[in-house]
């Protein structure tokens, strides 16, 4: 645990191999960390690996929402991540699942506006989602609603439509109906280097039209870090090492676990912007600040090197 | 309610307000013609950007109402006008908005991309190389049956483009409807847009000033000599304070006497342009001084 505020304390291999040596837990989270779209980081998979055969507890907490995760094992083994099981993958539409089954305990229906990926989540953990079988000439005016709405659910949806946002709005009058998003992210980036609208920017327009705050499942929140805990029995936050490119989820998510933070510069964050919340006034923006900074996760190379293969 | 904003309203000139319901508040027709007759001058001043001008002299004319289009300032007018004389845009816009918005754009020489449905096509790594227009060089956003995740893509990509301007008509957060129902307003979009891009737009409509500007512009009208009637406190009285007009709330609409008040003892001075001079319960009451 960082005592005295510092931060963004750049790190290399031997530094690298004694934080190593005092973290059990290693969370990490995807984009921009280990691959970029269809394509892993150069060294990000050795990384991985090794993490994983030195024994340690490597677990992916992801606010993409848009696929189950078989597909995510999938596109691990794809890319070369070979030792990555289902069970250390944390999406935020998996906990989102999880939150509606296990927290809220729903009895009624979800209203989702999500992808395939996010329904199918829900479908898996039996939550029952309302069908989406809009006439192509439906309007808010004349269309049904479903009965037994217990819970608006928004995520990346990019079949968002006019009248989906009028249906939220609508089962949102209820104010037993609850209010949740997977992610708060405002866009997402993509590999080209471009961007795309994100599950934020539809949260806001709904919390405008419904007066309401979305509770966020994902980071940075408090709750994916305790699916993760309560599926291994527990985990002490002094033992983990969140490692993450984007400052506003990835960072104020550690933070607000109680974790220790690295920022991985081959994504969304620039260390500029690291900076600036540290030397910020404001100290609620000190939460943002990475402890560790490493110019790319390749950069744990080094300390595997020093430490050799494990024997078997 | 003690002090002089917040009264019982006695006598006074008056402007009418538009809402979107279809039918006259009864009086209404009559309040406005006895007032143009006893040489007031009327203007009709709405955030809605659905309607052209003379759409709306078509409505108000079937509702009873005597008005000329000079006289009606919805923001798809007030929105073309400021693209024009303030931002002196020269170049396109990519349009989320009505066909109203359209139409009040082509008529001052402002062209257009984007109105209507935008359907969705390709895989995920298709939305962000959509094909920009490059002659567009602004942005603007009104209210939009056929908004979309599409049409957020697109607005977002021009906005990231540098000396691309953002407007927004207004910021009404949604439209009341009857069983239960309620239409996402314009502010909703607009918030979307603005989240996605990470930027604010300049906003036309009520309570900004640019509405009266227009119509002071256009009519040589003294603030000191207007009244603003309005039936939402948050649009059309700030718009009042905000120009300096003395101010009257209808409660026929959105907002209540509980609301001005609770504005009024907020003790937080931006709150203090929120309570309104006088206020009636229906623009009718107007009836009898105009009358007699």
């Amino acid at each position: 645990m960082a005592g005295a505020f510092k931060g963004c304390q750049k790190i290399r291999g031997p530094q690298i191999r004694n934080l190593l040596d005092a973290k059990d837990f290693i969370l990490l989270d995807c984009d921009g960390v280990i691959w970029h779209g269809e394509k892993a980081i150069t060294g990000a998979a050795k990384v991985v690996n090794s993490l994983i055969r030195h024994g340690k507890n490597v677990v992916f907490v992801t606010n993409n929402c848009t696929r189950p995760r078989e597909n995510y094992v999938h596109k691990f083994c794809r890319l070369g991540f070979t030792d990555v099981i289902l069970e250390q993958i944390f999406s935020s539409s998996y906990c989102s699942a999880l939150y509606l089954r296990d927290v809220v305990k729903i009895r009624g229906q979800v209203f989702v506006m999500g992808c395939d990926g996010l329904r199918r989540e829900l479908d898996e953990a039996g939550i029952p989602c309302v069908e989406e079988a809009d006439d192509p000439d439906a309007t808010i005016y004349d269309c049904a609603l479903a009965p037994d709405v217990k819970a608006v659910l928004v995520g990346h949806d990019d079949k968002m439509t006019f009248l989906k946002l009028a249906k939220a709005s609508c089962y949102l009058r209820d104010p037993d109906c609850l209010f949740l998003a997977t992610d708060n992210d405002p866009w997402h980036p993509l590999s080209s280097g471009r961007i795309l609208p994100g599950s934020g920017s539809l949260i806001a327009a709904l919390e405008v039209s419904s007066g309401r705050k979305a509770t966020v499942i994902g980071k940075p929140s408090r709750f994916m870090f305790e699916c993760i805990s309560s599926q291994f029995s527990g985990v002490d936050p002094a033992q983990c090492l969140m490692i993450g490119d984007r400052l506003e989820t990835d960072m104020l998510f550690g933070s607000n676990c109680g974790l220790d933070t690295m920022l991985t510069l081959t994504g969304v964050s620039q260390i500029e912007k690291a900076q600036e919340y540290r030397n910020s006034e404001l100290t609620t923006n000190h939460s943002l600040v990475p402890d560790y900074v490493v110019d790319t996760i390749a950069d744990f190379l080094p300390a595997f090197e020093e430490l050799g293969e494990p024997s078997n | 309610m003690s002090g002089s904003k917040c009264a019982r309203l006695s006598a006074a000139l008056a402007k009418q307000v538009l809402d979107s319901v279809d039918s006259a508040v009864p009086g209404a027709p009559q309040v406005i013609n006895l007032l143009k007759e006893n040489g007031k001058k009327v203007f009709f001043v709405t955030n809605n950007s659905t309607k052209t001008r003379k759409m709306y002299v078509d409505k108000l004319s079937v509702l009873g109402f005597n008005a000329k289009e000079d006289e009606v300032f919805g923001t798809a007018y007030c929105s073309a006008m400021y693209l024009k004389t303030v931002c002196k845009l020269e170049g396109k816009v990519y349009l989320i908005g009505s066909n109203a918005m359209r139409e009040e754009m082509e008529a001052v020489g402002l062209q257009q991309t984007g109105v209507g449905p935008d359907h969705v096509l390709g895989k995920q790594t298709d939305w962000a190389n959509v094909p920009l227009d490059p002659e567009v060089k602004a942005v603007v956003v009104g209210f939009d049956e056929h908004f979309s995740y599409m049409k957020l893509n697109r607005a977002m990509q021009y906005l990231t483009q540098p000396g691309c301007l953002f407007v927004g008509t207004n910021r009404d957060t949604r439209l009341p409807l009857e069983g239960g129902k309620a239409v996402p307003g314009t502010g909703c979009l607009l918030q979307a847009v603005e989240t996605a891009a990470q930027r604010q737009a300049q906003t036309v409509g009520k309570p900004n000033h640019f509405m009266f500007d227009c119509v002071a512009s256009q009519f040589g009208v003294d603030p000191d000599r207007c009244l603003m009637v309005g039936d939402r406190l948050d649009t059309d009285i700030m718009l009042g304070s905000n120009c300096g007009l003395k101010t009257l709330l209808t409660l026929t609409g959105v907002s209540t006497v509980a609301d001005a008040e609770a504005h009024q003892k907020s003790g937080c001075a931006e709150r203090q342009g929120m309570v309104p001079d006088y206020y009636v319960e229906s623009i009718a009451e107007l009836l009898p001084a105009l009358q007699g």
